[in-house]
């Protein structure tokens, strides 16, 4: 051996070489303690990736509610149902008492045989129409109030046409629209706060599996501390170990999401078809998913970060 | 090297480690320090590592006043310290390289430097080509020279080594402070407490002596008998 060089040697390499070094051991060294351990390991993922998967399914949901929304469009629109034994001659006169108003800027009269055709073509009704011995369809008005009025003033047009002669059923679409409007927000906040409460559970898994693996280290990682290693050098395999559950979760989170997509499109997309016919089921995006991914490294980092900051012991002095 | 002036070391539950201890190691010295178990012997070492403060007194290593060094800069003051334990501290699912090259990764020394240095410091110590062996496969002398392996392993100008032959047999402990002479001869200052008399006796060093945390004799290596 040389003369003693412990202070010169390792100023020869640069600081960011060293850095990187440091860091590429404390990377495969942490992998290779998962690896270890594989059922513990695994048993984490699988029990993080099933918490962070549920904020993601329902915001799936979420989506394909707005979807639908967005397909019914943001109109106010009002569906008159006139009487049976209201005639044609009726129905327009009642159209044009609805057309002077200055409230309303549009009526459409959609007659009885309309209305059959419009049923017959959605699907799984063309048998059933067929059956029918006479129409037993009224005549509708379609009435679309005038594109500046709000909700109260449509509220009052509707209770004005629920009052004419003639009128059987007033259907005010912009009413369910608003309430679908509601029911989406309500959902935006539950998926909102069902990720926020399972992503601080998974926080609280890593950092207790961490939390575990510090205790059993410990010897570990007092000779590391005796023979000079930095707290920085210390925590950082358990910071990696914390982003490799996040990481291995986050995917464990995102094929579940796939697999529920791949389970549910066909009958989701058959049930909305008969509804509607011009709805579709919208898997999450690859860049929601990615953001999903990339939430679940962040959150398993944070658990190992809050873990090794409360349970490494650092020099006492 | 180390300077002790006027050292004490009072431990929180009253009891006095050192009191009012001083003595001078030059570069390349071999020092034992000696004294019954509670003497103050490991407190000496723990104080010059810094897993401990003195309570009065200052302590110098490298030319360093300990009393300036920050929390933050004790692990490099420890980097430049090789240190052995008496009971190995080795990390048993680990290899034997694995443990040895441990100092050199905390110091960002890169991968091939790091073979060569560890195959060194294992030739040194009489261990070539047990690298890839588990700790727990060698015998208690043998892990007590990965120990030493790992603490020369970065060519540190000091290595202090707590009670090193303690769980050794006499034949064991020969060899094993042979194996300190020898690395004294590379320059090294090696400071090992041992409560062994006998052999301390053989190795003919400079031996400080501790009672009760006093410093009551300070016998030079021709003066040992």
């Amino acid at each position: 051996m040389s003369a003693p060089a412990a202070m010169a040697s390792p100023v020869r390499h640069s600081r960011f070489a060293m850095w990187r070094r440091q860091h590429a051991w404390c990377l495969r060294d942490s992998l290779r303690q998962l690896v270890r351990r594989p059922f513990g390991t695994a048993l984490t993922i699988v029990v993080m990736g099933l918490a962070l998967a549920l904020p993601l399914a329902f915001y799936l949901l979420l989506v394909n509610v707005q979807h639908l929304a967005t397909a019914l469009g943001d109109s106010q629109s009002v569906n008159v149902f006139l009487k049976t034994d209201v005639a044609a001659d009726g129905a327009q006169k009642l159209a044009a008492t609805l057309r002077a108003r200055a409230d309303i800027a549009t009526v459409t009269v959609r007659t009885p045989q309309q209305g059959l055709q419009e049923l017959a073509a959605m699907q799984g009704f063309g048998d059933a129409i067929r059956s029918l011995p006479d129409n037993p369809l009224p005549f509708v008005l379609l009435v679309e109030p005038d594109a500046g009025a709000n909700r109260a003033q449509v509220e009052t047009l509707v209770a004005a046409i629920r009052a004419l002669p003639g009128v059987d059923l007033v259907q005010d679409n912009g009413q369910w629209r608003a309430r679908l409007d509601a029911l989406i927000a309500v959902g935006q906040r539950v998926t909102l706060l069902l990720a926020v409460l399972l992503g601080a559970a998974a926080v609280l898994v890593i950092g207790n599996t961490v939390r575990l693996d510090i205790r059993s280290r410990a010897n570990e990682i007092f000779v590391q501390q005796l023979i000079g290693a930095s707290a920085a050098f210390v925590r950082r395999p358990y910071l990696y170990e914390g982003a490799w559950y996040g990481l291995a979760a986050g995917l464990v989170a995102v094929l579940l999401v796939l697999l529920l997509e791949a389970v549910l499109a066909a009958p989701v997309r058959d049930l909305v078809a008969s509804y509607t016919g011009r709805l579709h089921f919208g898997g999450l995006s690859w860049a929601t998913l990615g953001i999903g991914w990339a939430i679940a490294l962040v959150l398993g980092w944070l658990g190992a970060l809050i873990a090794s900051s409360r349970h490494l012991l650092y020099p006492r002095t | 090297m180390i300077r002790f002036d006027s050292v004490s070391k009072r431990y929180p539950e009253g009891r006095e480690a050192l009191i009012d201890v001083s003595f001078k190691v030059e570069a390349g010295e071999m020092l034992f320090v000696t004294g019954h178990s509670g003497a103050g012997k490991t407190t000496l070492l723990k104080l010059i590592a810094m897993i401990e403060r003195p309570s009065g007194g200052a302590i110098e290593v490298h030319g360093r006043d300990l009393a300036r060094v920050r929390r933050r800069g004790i692990p490099r003051l420890r980097r430049e310290i090789g240190m052995v334990f008496q009971d190995h501290r080795l990390l048993m699912d680990r290899s034997v390289a694995d443990n040895v090259a441990l100092p050199l990764l905390i110091a960002g020394i890169p991968h091939e430097e790091r073979g060569k240095r560890v195959r060194g410091a294992l030739e040194k110590v009489g261990l070539a080509g047990r690298g890839k062996d588990a700790p727990s496969g060698l015998s208690t002398g043998e892990q007590q020279r990965v120990g030493i392996a790992r603490a020369i392993v970065t060519r540190p100008a000091l290595i202090i080594a707590d009670e090193p032959t303690g769980n050794l047999d006499p034949q064991l402990s020969e060899e094993i402070m042979q194996l300190f002479v020898s690395l004294r001869q590379t320059g090294s200052t090696i400071l090992i407490a041992s409560h062994d008399l006998a052999l301390l006796k053989r190795m003919k060093q400079r031996v400080v002596v501790l009672d009760h945390g006093h410093l009551i004799d300070d016998v030079p290596g021709s003066e040992v008998a």
